[in-house]
């Protein structure tokens, strides 16, 4: 059973995607190795083109990880997810300010562990909801949850 | 020139700026198709499904998919699906289809997630689609995606038939979905085709 936690889903302020960690990409301190040129051109554009979500600090998962187990279980084809590509859905909810959301599913309340449960196992927290479970390991889940949480 | 205005005269005056602009828009050119061409040559570009799309890769082969079937499928369509149309549908949903692209409350097959790109769940196709369109992906397939030309090994009733059943499965929920399940299994075990 999913006993009800009363963690927030709130992340600290200091967590993810504050703009020190972007603004670190394109800068060269005279200690860092210089980056390979494309790896840098890479990130920029992956960080320009996932709306900043790819910093992927949190305690939950890896978030930057996380993007890539959204589209690998496709979720964008009814969802519309904010920084993942052509996840336009609109047979479900849209996931935009998930880490912002009260409730999933309008039943559990919105902890790490408990979102983390709901993408393993909806049919099991709401026998009867079309969303399937989704195939996602226990710890692809947490990177997923993570990824979502970056969506404030 | 005097004060006549000959039509060409602006380029005439911009003689210099456009001649520019003319030799960088070839340069840039040549430059991305050198580096199309060393890319591929040398086998840099990541054929592997593991390895994700970049985004811009990605929007611009959905935006070539989605111009192509506009293109292409026209707006031939029965006027509506029999409540027949749309049980032969669902059998032949169960058969060719769900594996790969799910159903309301049922996953996919475990190894669909490994396919890049991968086959989208169907709940929301109807939306997205016209009954036209939908006949022509599912009779043609899409390229370099998984998705095969069912047109080769069903008939054209078959595939309308299916496009029947995905009218139906927009308005579907998971019960609806698991009583067909049921209903099917109950009748015997539809003769399949191969």
């Amino acid at each position: 059973m999913i006993a009800p936690r009363g963690a927030a889903p709130r992340r600290r302020a200091s967590d993810g995607m504050s703009a020190g960690r972007k603004s670190d990409l394109p800068s060269r301190s005279p200690r860092t190795p210089r980056p390979n040129q494309a790896t840098l051109a890479l990130l920029a554009m992956a960080v320009l083109l996932s709306g900043c979500n790819a910093a992927g600090a949190s305690t939950v998962g890896n978030a930057e990880q996380g993007a890539v187990y959204v589209d690998r279980a496709a979720c964008g084809s009814c969802h519309v997810i904010p920084g993942v590509a052509l996840a336009d859905g609109q047979v479900g909810p849209p996931l935009s300010h998930f880490g912002s959301r009260m409730l999933i599913a309008g039943t559990l309340p919105n902890s790490p562990d408990d979102l983390t449960f709901w993408l393993r196992h909806p049919q099991q927290v709401r026998p009867g909801t079309t969303m399937p479970d989704t195939g996602l390991t226990e710890p692809q889940a947490r990177d997923v949850a993570a990824f979502l949480y970056g969506l404030k | 020139m005097t004060g006549l205005r000959h039509p060409l005269s602006w380029a005439r005056r911009h003689r210099r700026s456009i001649l520019i602009f003319a030799a960088g828009g070839a340069t840039l050119g040549v430059t991305l198709a050198a580096g199309g061409a060393i890319v591929s040559g040398f086998g840099l570009f990541p054929a592997d499904a593991f390895t994700p799309h970049n985004p811009i890769v990605a929007r611009i082969a959905h935006w070539t998919f989605v111009r192509s079937v506009r293109h292409h499928a026209g707006d031939e369509a029965p006027p509506r699906f029999t409540p027949e149309q749309v049980e032969a549908g669902f059998r032949q949903y169960e058969q060719d289809c769900v594996m790969c692209h799910g159903a309301p409350g049922v996953a996919r097959a475990p190894w669909v997630t490994g396919m890049n790109p991968g086959p989208p769940y169907l709940m929301g196709a109807a939306r997205r689609w016209t009954p036209a369109q939908m006949r022509w992906i599912v009779a043609n397939g899409a390229k370099m995606t998984g998705m095969p030309a069912w047109r080769v090994s069903r008939s054209d009733q078959q595939i309308w038939n299916l496009v029947g059943f995905l009218e139906a499965m927009s308005h579907m929920s998971a019960a609806d979905y698991a009583r067909m399940r049921a209903s099917a299994q109950a009748s015997g075990a539809a003769p399949k085709s191969r």
